[in-house]
């Protein structure tokens, strides 16, 4: 049996509903814990083996060896590079790396602070959290 | 410039840009009025070259890379991916991860109908069913994000497993959100066949009969809207597939109709095995390690898409990158049925006839053939041929 | 001192001016009201004037082996008739002061030479989509101008004029919608036909055939046809909400009868697939006539 207009109680719900669209960015909902979003490292844990640099499908992580036998290294993140799987969380053996579940609104205007330096081992102790002018030119193109 | 009228028969170009496509594809239908007598196809409009470039990558970094073969399979690549490889380092994964995995690509299943039930009422102009549709969809990705962490190319997958458990607060939210789109299923199952101006658009359009439908090679729902019994997870049970089986939707009326209504019913199918499986999820591990070099050898494995049956096959030599990968995904089966039906129908009908398929075009381009505009012939480069062919093409640019 | 009054009355209200921005306002309207029966957020209030104004600053691309004539002039011919029409009908609630005996047929015949415009600007065009939405612009055309005209031929009967004016001054004081409920409903669905609203929109099927006969049109073409449709969308409304509705007498009167009558067709757009153009043809040829004569028919024996 065919009926016409069978969307009618939808629409006519619609008059006196709110819009389902969410407002951005004035109303801003909760991410959900899992979600994948920026990396960070903790130094303590990590022995630059440099798995998760192998792992990454799009080539997003460098570690670059300062020194082989003190273990001093730096490890580069490349922002734009990165696809957000989370496949170095599952590379790494020690459990040094965590993606946040709120720092996902990662948009910039030029692509200088793509290029983050999240870890180095000559200012042991801190996180280093990324800022430009910690990669040098030189070091860059190295 | 001339312009000249060079033939009485009148050409309708469909792609590789048009509205009613969402990914680029060419259809050349030749009209007489208002009904198309000649059908062609040319496809290749979104060949990246993954498979060569998966041979160039290790066996993990391959997994990510095939995740993005397309955005609304994703999650079935990538299973078909781990299925393959661990069939050829002979490790099967733990009993949890095979029902996790199972669990994830139910919810793209439903994820995938509702996103194809909404393009397929825009292209037949009912705007309001598109947009109510898309806007249901938007449950199943946040149920998607909250379990995997991403809202398309979930990343759920490991070589050997997955990723994440499912804990309390998770399932409840899965069986909550399940219970949403159950109703909602429900109602438009209740509006695609009932509602009269609908159905004018899409009863006894693109009717394909059993026969014609086996010998055209369809695949997937399209096929069993044709009555075929073909449904990769009863034919060729696999992983988690085998506890929790689900039952075959067939429908015997070949339309357009028949297509929305075998999918729908899909839906429901893929909430009941969610919810049992959420019941009953056995207890164990979440992953197993694999080696860095796979063992040498090959291996085949056939899965059912949203869209159909996906073919992969792999081959190692024994080291930590794949030597051959090979994809074949349901739509290029489904686009033969597309060429026959349109004949003989109504312009108007054939986009309707397309989004029947469901069709994913930046899946099935997989081999691009050269056609050779001055001898009107076609010629298939392999590999090495192709790139001698760019070595001395550049080198006489050079000259 | 006439002259001047005469002039705004044209060119700044109610014609000219008001015609256009009433007419982008009640596009506005229709795509907002649509957008909350969806369920979402639709355009800001100015969208349509941003849309006018943007492609007005656009480059206008006129194609090969079209005639350019006629390429630039018939939007404007188009949007001449439907501003023309305008002038024998009540628009906010101003009785027309150039009405003349017969100006029904006349108001009629402006309405459709915009569409008839557009039918040959697709012609004109060498495009695939452009022809095949000539060719439904066109057909759609000749299948609802019939039981259209009859529909709205009722009220004229009955007030016993054909002209636009005289049967407003009647509908005042009868409620036609009452009295010809059939004629109401086949006068609404032939002004949904007329707008190309969906489930009508068979000539501009963006998902078969781009956008129809206007797919060549760019920048201040298109520009023109949009406003030339914005216009047609008021003089529409008034004409069957003057004539079934009660008669438009004043501004506020005006305004919410038509955006009542716009309400309903816009509930029917968002209840309705697209029919395709041969189903429209049956439908009109088929019922619309058939409703109209079984309307008169009661007419003249009730």
């Amino acid at each position: 049996m065919k009926s016409l207009g069978t969307m009618f109680p939808d629409v006519t719900g619609s008059l006196f509903r709110k819009p389902a669209t969410e407002n951005y960015p004035e109303v801003r909902k909760a991410a959900p814990s899992q979600l994948r979003g920026l990396l960070h490292l903790k130094l303590a844990s990590c022995t630059g083996c440099g798995l998760c640099s192998m792992d990454c499908p799009a080539n997003a992580i460098q570690i670059n060896m300062l020194d082989r036998k003190t273990r001093s290294f730096t490890f580069d993140y490349h922002v734009d590079r990165c696809t957000f799987c989370g496949q170095c969380l599952e590379s790494c053996r020690q459990g040094a790396l965590s993606m946040s579940s709120d720092e996902w609104e990662l948009a910039a205007l030029d692509k200088t602070p793509f290029l983050m330096r999240i870890g180095d081992t000559r200012n042991a102790g801190t996180t280093v959290a990324g800022k430009p002018e910690n990669v040098s030119e030189e070091e860059k193109h190295s | 410039m001339e312009t000249t009228v060079t033939s009485k028969s009148f050409t309708v170009p469909i792609g590789p840009q048009h509205p009613a496509l969402k990914e680029p594809g060419h259809f050349q239908f030749t009209v007489d009025g208002e009904v198309v007598t000649q059908a062609y196809v040319r496809l290749g409009y979104a060949h990246r070259g993954i498979e060569k470039a998966a041979e160039s990558r290790n066996w993990v970094q391959d997994l990510y890379l095939l995740e993005r073969v397309c955005g609304i399979c994703s999650h079935i690549h990538a299973f078909a991916y781990c299925l393959a490889v661990e069939q050829l380092a002979h490790v099967e994964a733990p009993p949890r991860a095979e029902a996790i995995r199972v669990l994830v690509a139910e919810l793209e299943r439903i994820h995938s109908h509702f996103l194809w039930m909404g393009v397929s009422a825009h292209e037949a102009g009912f705007d309001t069913l598109f947009m109510y549709s898309w806007r249901d969809r938007e449950k199943v990705m946040d149920i998607l994000e909250g379990l995997t962490g991403n809202r398309v190319n979930y990343s759920a997958n490991l070589l050997g497993g997955v990723k994440f458990d499912i804990d309390a607060t998770q399932a409840k939210a899965i069986r909550e959100g399940l219970d949403f789109l159950e109703e909602r299923a429900g109602h438009y199952l209740q509006v695609l066949s009932k509602d009269a101006m609908f159905l004018q658009r899409t009863r006894g359009i693109g009717v394909m009969t059993r026969t014609e439908a086996e010998v055209l090679g369809a695949v997937g729902p399209t096929a069993r809207a044709s009555f075929v019994p073909r449904d990769m997870r009863l034919t060729a049970p696999y992983s988690a597939y085998r506890q929790f089986p689900v039952q075959m939707v067939l429908d015997d009326r070949g339309d357009l109709e028949a297509r929305f209504e075998v999918r729908v019913h899909e839906l429901f199918e893929s909430i009941r095995l969610i919810r049992e499986i959420l019941n009953n999820l056995p207890s164990g591990e979440l992953s197993v390690r694999l080696p860095r070099r796979i063992p040498a050898g090959e291996a085949m494995v056939r899965l059912e898409a949203p869209r159909g049956e996906v073919f992969y096959y792999i081959k190692s030599n024994g080291t930590d990158k794949p030597e051959r990968l090979k994809v074949r995904t349901p739509t290029i089966c489904n686009l033969n049925s597309v060429i026959r039906l349109a004949v003989g129908h109504q312009l108007a009908d054939v986009p309707m006839i397309l989004a029947g398929i469901d069709p994913c075009f930046s899946c099935n381009d997989r081999m691009v053939t050269l056609t050779d505009a001055h001898n009107e012939g076609e010629r298939l480069m392999t590999w090495p041929q192709l790139r001698q062919h760019g070595i001395d093409f550049y080198k006489q640019v050079g000259k | 001192m006439n002259t001047i009054s005469t002039l705004v009355s044209m060119l700044i209200f109610p014609g000219g001016l008001f015609l256009v921005l009433a007419g982008l306002f009640y596009q506005w309207f229709d795509r907002k009201l649509l957008a909350v029966l969806q369920n979402r957020i639709g355009p800001r209030w100015f969208q349509p004037l941003a849309d006018t104004i943007k492609l007005l600053a656009k480059e206008e691309v006129i194609p090969n082996g079209v005639n350019p004539y006629l390429f630039i002039g018939l939007p404007l011919v188009a949007l001449a008739g439907a501003l023309t029409a305008a002038l024998y009908v009540p628009v906010a609630g101003v009785a027309p002061s150039y009405g003349f005996s017969g100006d029904l047929v006349v108001v009629l015949y402006l309405l459709s030479l915009l569409t008839l415009c557009m039918g040959l600007a697709g012609a004109n065009s060498l495009d695939r989509f452009s022809l095949v939405g000539a060719t439904r612009t066109l057909t759609q055309l000749f299948s609802y101008e019939a039981p259209f005209l009859l529909a709205l031929l009722g009220p004229a009967l009955v007030a016993g004029s054909w002209q636009v004016g005289k049967i407003t001054t009647y509908a005042v004081n009868h409620w036609l919608i009452l009295t010809q409920p059939i004629g109401f409903i086949v006068a609404l669905i032939g002004l949904m036909g007329k707008l190309e609203m969906p489930p009508f929109d068979a000539p501009e099927a963006h998902t078969e055939i781009v956008a129809g006969a206007l797919t060549e049109y760019s920048g201040r073409g298109l520009a023109i046809f949009d406003l030339g449709r914005a216009v047609e969308l008021i003089v529409g409304l008034t004409l069957v909400s003057s004539f079934y509705l009660g008669g438009v007498a004043s501004l506020p009167w005006f305004i919410a009868k038509t955006l009542a009558l716009l309400f309903v067709m816009i509930g029917l757009q968002s209840l309705l697939t697209r029919l395709r153009i041969d189903q429209t043809i049956g439908l009109w040829w088929r019922y619309g006539t058939l409703l109209v004569l079984v309307q008169w028919f009661f007419m003249a024996f009730a």
